[in-house]
């Protein structure tokens, strides 16, 4: 049988097949996961990603937009996958999930820096995993038996102390939104945010009782409604990712600024012209200037080296 | 209409050949020579035993000198014979070769109408007299010459096109090949192993390509698109489009490293989509000229290529298509063809059912250089198969999809059926399902029955429908073994189907822009299917390989090679001749109406907007057809004007016009046809007095008013069937537009429908053109003078009237 090329669209999946002799490449948009902030349709190098707005029915929360993908556009290089904020795009060959793009260093992998010192975790605490609003993180605690403890308080004070803690999060799914960092007293996390950036409310244009930007927030807490009845942001679980942006029914009421995004150094094409598009011309020039910084030191550096090293013999 | 004769006095001699017994034998050769004498101008009467042995020309030499004649008639036999010996003889003695004209009275009477030797010179008389009003209207022509660009130009570099390139390389031209894909090689250097002898197929045509390559005379033109062509044979000016490849060719060195760098995949062509290539590849390790290209619609442009590249800098993402016009005197076209995709024909069940495989892919599986590495597996679980059946004819000999037979898929199976064989032994059960096994070639046949002796089952009958069994994936062949006449079904774990051969996709356009004609398969129509076989209708364009028609790698390959010495005998001259009988416009009287544009089968007319039309000289072939289409009559045919053709019509029927029957023949096979009737011997009545025309596109409507108009029993006109006999390409189809309209008119006026035919004669014939003139002979009789006459008379004032309108 000839090369197939095939696009299956339901509602929890979107699924994109080239079907070779030897070859199966497959792309799968998780739509539960998807949380239609459309940074993957700016990223992708192809264009091949569209955004939809889901009209709204009265009295009803607004959705989220949905994602497309032409088929005959899409060349599964796995652009998507590497910088959806939520992992909700998966591509595959043959079943595996190993993208040239990263290991050819044609982009870059972006930088979800979650440290967790567990040693300064309270022995009864599970606030992280209460706090995380995507259900991300798994808190387990395991006795000097090594068996998984229930209730941490029944145990003795020794037996307490001997409790060791363990803090699972699911990186790949994580947007950074440092919610949990928030809530952790003893500050055993640390997270640092992928994307920054600003974003700012014109609460004069903001229209009486709407609440769309709210009903398609994916950090619970981030937008709220304040005294006023109108929408505020709390910009320190604010993950960037736009989603409110683009529900937003009045023009310039929601401007959203990205700035930066925290990701792994490498010489790529594909990657500025991706990240001009995400954050912006301007932000995207500071980043190329700051990494030509960079080279020029090194060269410099180098040349130190070389002539101590000169001084040495 | 007719440029007005300068005021010379005309001399004229004519001379009367006795051929022998020939035409003496039933002629009185006397009494048409003293008949001569009486028509007007005539100044010399001489009879001949043989005009075309020596003493003969000789006395006609002696008597243009000593007699100062300025025009020549021959009576003698058919100018298809003699004419060009006549017009070498008249002008040896000094007179310009086109104020000659043969009256042919040898196969057009005395040998057609031997049983009635009086009729028989009435109608030599007739002829004679026709030829001198003819003669007295003829002016001088100089045979043209144009200057030849010694270069060739070879579309497509298959097998065909390489092999017409070396050729012609070798011989010292300058030679440009385009190629519309990345390499050149063509299908060929996508296979296996070739037939009869099992070569492997790169091995033995990789060097050939190589060679193009490197050689000092050869241009490759590759990833490139022809645009336009101007001019005639020997001056050609080509617009070809070299698309971006984004790697500069000079500067590529091939060494692959921009591919390992690049992390991006896409379905390869060339291997039927069966793998992958990078976005910056070759299609083929073996890819002449050896140069990466970059599709852009797959590349994500990280520039890891470009890093990769480094100094060698070969890289450049701007590059624009390129535009570059090459001039040339000759073409030869190698275009190719492609394989069908069954997707049409859902009960073979090819793209629903994974382990259903053109043939054309299974090459790139057993291919050891293919996607799977020679390794023959199934898509839908990656095992090597244990039963294979192979369907032959799937499209071809199929009235609904291709009526042709694709000439090789036949001889393709069986060496994919030996492959397997020697590759897997016993382990393989093979079925050859086919209609019938055509090994018509050197070693063909045996190499079928080394298939045989092999162990693979034949069975003979057409396949109605595979099924899938959904789990297992193994198909089920629904076929009826037609030697035993019952149905058979074969459970096999993979499929491979025969599909037939189709024209090149773009072949439309490519004929389009040289001006070629296809057939009704698509293919490009060959100038004579039988005697120029290799020659394209236009001058100075020739074929090879499979674009004119399906043929095996042996064939193309020769033909490449005759292609090359074909247009080796237009490009080895410094001068192009032709023949003066073209045609030409008169810009004072041409409305720019652009109707002969549309008409003209060579595209040889062209026109600026607002300004008259213009023929180019070199591209007219001389059929005419386009001054009898010319609606103001601005169009001249040197050597068969209006004029001269009108002086014929009115010297026909001088005498008892109702008893006549005119008859106009073109050249080629009607012509021909009657001249076979005298050469047979097939005795026809008497009453038929012909008028050679090149092409019956030639024969206007006024000519057949006027013969009416003028009392003519019946009016006859000759073409060449029906619809590729042609010689030139579509003439008798202008000629059946039109008199299918003016028969309709002249019906509706009250003429009786057999007093007008047009008759589809070829130069085979002859017995058929004499059973025609039979039957209106006896038509004619039938309705008798009286008739005839009064019908004149009634038609005469519309006649007159359409004439006035028309001049």
């Amino acid at each position: 049988m000839p090369f197939k090329k095939s696009k299956q669209d339901t509602a929890d999946a979107l699924v994109l097949e080239w079907v070779l002799q030897l070859k199966k490449y497959k792309l799968t948009l998780d739509r539960n996961r998807c949380i239609g902030c459309q940074i993957c349709s700016l990223a992708c190098p192809k264009a091949a990603i569209t955004t939809q707005k889901t009209p709204k029915v009265n009295n009803e929360p607004a959705k989220k937009v949905k994602i497309d993908i032409d088929l005959s556009k899409c060349n599964f290089c796995g652009v998507c996958d590497v910088t959806c904020p939520h992992g909700a795009v998966t591509v595959t060959l043959n079943g595996k999930h190993d993208l040239k793009i990263l290991t050819k260093e044609s982009y870059p992998q972006i930088i979800r820096n979650i440290t967790i010192d567990t040693q300064k975790c309270a022995k009864e605490c599970t606030q992280c995993e209460t706090a995380c609003p995507l259900d991300l993180i798994k808190v387990t605690k395991v006795g000097f038996d090594g068996k998984p403890v229930k209730d941490v308080s029944k145990l003795s004070p020794t037996g307490k102390r001997r409790v060791q803690v363990t803090v699972d999060v699911a990186k790949q799914y994580c947007p950074t939104c440092r919610a949990c960092e928030y809530k952790c007293e003893p500050g055993a996390i640390v997270v640092k945010k992928a994307i920054e950036g600003k974003i700012a409310i014109n609460q004069q244009l903001c229209p009486e009782g709407c609440r769309d930007c709210i009903d398609v927030c994916p950090i619970n807490g981030t937008l709220t409604i304040d005294k006023n009845n109108k929408v505020t942001v709390n910009e320190l679980t604010c993950t960037y990712c736009g989603a409110c942006q683009n529900v937003c029914p009045i023009p310039d009421a929601l401007t959203l600024y990205r700035t930066k995004i925290l990701h792994t150094l490498v010489h790529s094409g594909t990657w500025n012209k991706a990240l001009e598009r995400i954050v912006g011309q301007q932000n995207a020039a500071k980043e190329l200037t700051a990494r030509a910084a960079d080279v020029r030191r090194n060269i410099v550096d180098k040349r130190f080296i070389i002539e101590e090293m000169k001084k040495n013999e | 209409m007719s440029r007005p004769l300068k005021p010379e006095e005309l001399r004229i001699g004519v001379f009367v050949c006795h051929c022998g017994l020939n035409i003496a034998g039933t002629i009185d050769v006397h009494a048409i020579a003293e008949y001569a004498k009486t028509l007007p101008d005539v100044v010399f009467v001489k009879e001949n035993r043989y005009t075309c042995a020596d003493p003969g020309q000789e006395e006609i030499c002696a008597a243009i000198r000593d007699q100062k004649l300025n025009r020549v008639v021959i009576a003698a036999c058919s100018p298809r014979m003699h004419e060009p010996t006549f017009r070498r003889t008249v002008a040896e003695a000094g007179l310009n070769s086109f104020l000659f004209e043969m009256a042919n009275i040898r196969e057009f009477a005395s040998w057609c109408h031997q049983s009635d030797p009086a009729a028989a010179t009435d109608r030599a008389k007739d002829t004679v007299r026709m030829a001198i009003a003819k003669v007295r209207l003829m002016q001088p022509l100089e045979t043209l010459e144009v200057p030849v660009t010694n270069k060739a130009l070879i579309i497509g570099g298959g097998i065909a096109g390489i092999n017409a390139a070396l050729d012609l390389a070798e011989q010292g031209y300058k030679v440009y090949i385009l190629e519309k894909s990345q390499s050149i090689g063509g299908h060929m250097a996508a296979l296996d192993k070739t037939f009869p002898t099992l070569d492997c197929s790169i091995c033995i045509e990789g060097p050939k390509m190589v060679d193009c390559a490197r050689h000092p005379n050869i241009t490759i033109f590759a990833n490139s698109d022809l645009l336009k062509c101007e001019g005639y044979v020997g001056n050609f000016r080509v617009t070809i489009r070299k698309n971006p490849r984004y790697v500069i060719p000079e500067k590529c060195t091939g060494c692959g490293e921009c591919k390992d760098a690049c992390p991006i995949e896409y379905p390869n062509e060339w291997d039927m989509n069966l793998g992958t290539r990078k976005a910056i590849s070759v299609p083929f390790d073996q890819a002449v000229p050896l140069v990466y290209s970059i599709n852009k619609d797959y590349c994500i442009e990280c520039f890891k290529c470009t890093e990769a590249c480094g100094k060698r800098d070969a890289i450049d993402f701007d590059q624009t298509p390129e535009e570059i016009v090459v001039e040339v005197g000759a073409i030869v076209v190698s275009t190719g063809f492609d394989v069908y995709e069954p997707y049409d024909m859902p009960l073979l069940g090819y793209g629903k059912y994974p382990n259903v495989v053109t043939s054309m892919e299974f090459e790139r599986l057993i291919l050891a250089a293919g996607p799977t590495g020679g390794k023959v597996i199934r898509q839908s679980d990656g095992q090597k198969p244990n039963r294979i059946a192979f369907i032959q004819c799937v499209g071809s000999r199929d009235q609904s999809h291709y009526p042709y037979c694709s000439n090789f898929c036949c001889m393709y199976t069986l060496k994919h059926v030996v492959q397997l064989k020697e590759k897997y032994k016993d382990n393989i059960e093979i079925y050859v399902f086919y209609i019938d096994i055509r090994t018509p070639g050197k070693d063909y046949e045996e190499f079928y029955n080394r298939a045989r002796q092999e162990g693979v089952n034949f069975i003979r009958g057409r396949v109605s429908r595979i099924d899938e069994d959904p789990v297992t994936h193994n198909l089920t062949v629904h076929s009826e073994d037609s030697l035993i006449g019952h149905p058979i079904e074969i459970e096999a774990d993979m499929v491979v189907l025969a599909t037939a051969a189709i024209p090149k996709k773009g072949s439309e356009e490519i004929a389009r822009i040289l001006n070629l004609s296809r057939d009704s398969n698509g293919f490009f129509m060959e100038a004579h299917p039988k005697l120029k076989p290799i020659d394209a209708p236009t001058d100075g364009i020739f074929y090879a390989g499979t674009c004119a028609g399906l043929k095996d790698i042996p064939y193309s390959v020769s033909q490449g090679s005759g292609a090359a010495s074909r247009a080796a005998t237009v490009i080895s001259k410094p001068k192009w001749k032709i023949e003066p009988i073209i045609s030409v416009v008169d810009q004072e009287k041409c409305k720019k109406c652009g109707i002969c544009i549309d008409k003209c089968p060579y595209g040889a007319i062209r026109q600026e907007p607002n300004q008259p039309a213009n023929i180019i000289t070199a591209s007219c072939h001389g059929c005419g057809t386009c001054v009898a289409e010319c609606p103001s009559h601005a169009i001249t045919q040197m050597h068969y004007t209006d004029a001269q053709i009108f002086a014929q019509v009115r010297a026909a029927l001088q005498e008892n016009p109702e008893e006549k029957i005119l008859t106009f023949l073109c050249n080629w096979c009607s012509y021909a046809g009657a001249d076979l009737a005298g050469i047979s011997r097939c005795d026809y009545p008497a009453s038929v007095r012909a008028i050679r025309v090149m092409c019956s596109g030639r024969v206007g409507r006024e000519f057949i008013i006027e013969a009416l108009r003028l009392g003519a029993g019946a009016v006859l006109i000759g073409a060449c069937h029906l619809p590729y006999d042609c010689h030139y390409i579509n003439g008798n189809y202008r000629m059946k537009e039109r008199t299918d309209a003016l028969k309709t008119t002249l019906t509706k006026l009250g003429m009786s429908p057999e007093r007008f035919r047009v008759e589809y004669v070829s130069a085979a014939e002859g017995i058929h053109f004499a059973e025609i003139i039979k039957e209106i002979d006896n038509q004619l009789k039938t309705l008798g003078k009286m008739k005839i006459q009064t019908e004149t008379a009634k038609l005469k004032p519309f006649l007159e009237n359409m004439l006035k309108q028309n001049s």
